[in-house]
């Protein structure tokens, strides 16, 4: 920490509160109102923030190994194939010498959900142990998995698209299985996480050593 | 109801309280902690939005209705429209699925596009915009469900996975997805949170004048 970090002291100990929807400044008196301008309720913290983030990572965890255990589709030509799972598909397209495409697949469908998993894991124990390093880090680093999370959702687009375009009877069919279910449920329960998170919530514990709140302004009014 | 004091802003990602420095055109203003951006200026945003609106719904239709592939083998033939995807989901017992990708793919972009168009058009021609807050709501809670882009890069990796075993054309449908895609990605730079909901609240404040 700089020496300025002295200095730095949040919205919420100055009593006030910024709207999450339009980012208009208020009171913190006014929390729990509507916003006098877009109208959202007020909330100097997301309500439940740790208990939603905690519970969708946990949820989607759990979930992540039926997604990968599962087979997501099966493709079969004459009547023949066997269901294949996500990691069975990239390493088939890793065997036909399909490597950049391989990557592109293992990266959107398994290494992107477990960083983002890891990176939810670490955020969520900074504030639920007050941890106090590399905030700004950590910081960055939620902003790049908000980001690069919905990526995921690529293995079932392309499910999607096969499942539609190979239709032809006996000759070629590939039809989805359970696996994807899982799947697209475990990239959307990362989001609901990513989404309930809130950041605010790292820095809230570094300003614990500032004098106590000062009142005032609430005599202005 | 008293205002808060105007020269102050708090970080939206870390919430600490700053005061508000005046910024040029092309300058951003950043969190000193955080390094969240905080706000900064958008030339001509509304106009430009209008225009992308506009032409992003034009696009819409094309590259929902024209097929974006079609595959050929032994004499058969199948093709694909973004809609086609959930529909065969739906019929293979993947209700989930086939809805994530009806909403992601579909669903999403339009309310997305229809707002932007609201918001655009009553700021510009300075209507009543009854719905703008709602509008604004919606787009913002919208924005990274979304995925229009993921669903191309989707029939990328699809054609290159069928390129082998069926001959494969690409549809115009897929080139009005591209398009689509650009204009989307340009909006969402043009989108000024802050100074969108600056201009309406002074649209709010003038047509209360003249009531």
């Amino acid at each position: 920490m700089t020496d300025s970090a002295t200095t730095f002291r949040s919205a919420r100990d100055s009593g006030y509160l910024l709207c999450s929807d339009c980012e208009k400044l208020h009171y913190l008196s006014q929390e729990g109102l509507h916003c006098d301008r877009c109208g959202a309720r007020l909330h100097s913290r997301i309500a439940n923030s740790m208990s939603i983030s905690w519970a969708c990572l946990i949820a989607s965890i759990l979930l992540f190994l039926p997604a990968n255990l599962l087979p997501i589709m099966t493709f079969k030509t004459f009547g023949q194939g066997e269901p294949s799972t996500i990691l069975g598909g990239v390493l088939h397209l890793l065997e036909e010498d399909m490597l950049m495409i391989g990557l592109v697949v293992l990266t959107a469908s398994i290494v992107v959900p477990v960083l983002k998993m890891i990176a939810l894991t670490i955020l969520l124990c900074t504030v639920q142990f007050g941890l106090q390093t590399n905030l700004r880090q950590k910081t960055a680093m939620f902003r790049i998995v908000e980001w690069i999370g919905r990526w995921s959702m690529l293995d079932i687009f392309v499910i999607g698209i096969l499942v539609a375009l190979v239709q032809l009877g006996s000759i070629a069919h590939i039809e989805g299985n359970h696996g994807a279910t899982a799947f697209a449920i475990v990239v959307l329960l990362t989001m609901f996480s990513a989404i309930a998170f809130d950041t605010r919530l790292i820095w809230d514990n570094g300003t614990s050593d500032l004098p106590p709140v000062s009142k005032d302004h609430k005599d202005d009014k | 109801m008293q205002g808060t004091p105007k020269h102050l802003i708090a970080c939206h990602e870390c919430d600490l309280l700053i005061e508000r420095v005046v910024n040029q055109p092309d300058q951003d203003v950043i969190c000193p902690r955080c390094h969240a951006l905080l706000y900064y200026t958008t030339l001509n945003s509304i106009e430009r939005l209008l225009a992308l609106s506009i032409a992003g719904l034009i696009l819409f239709i094309p590259a929902n209705l024209f097929p974006i592939l079609s595959l050929h083998v032994f004499g058969q033939s199948q093709s694909e429209i973004i809609l086609q995807s959930a529909l065969s989901l739906y019929e293979g017992g993947l209700e989930v699925v086939a809805l994530l990708i009806l909403l992601f793919a579909i669903v999403v972009p339009l309310i997305q596009l229809i707002a932007l168009f609201y918001i655009s058009f009553t700021l510009h021609y300075r209507w009543e915009g009854r719905l703008l807050r709602q509008a604004m709501h919606s787009y913002q809670h919208l924005r990274g469900w979304g995925m229009l882009e993921i669903f191309l890069l989707g029939v990328l990796i699809s054609i290159i996975k069928l390129k082998d075993i069926a001959d494969l054309e690409v549809g115009l449908g897929l080139y009005s997805l591209a398009a689509l895609i650009i204009v989307i990605t340009l909006s969402g730079i043009f989108f000024n949170p802050h100074q969108i909901w600056h201009q309406i609240d002074l649209h709010r404040k003038q047509s209360r004048f003249y009531d």
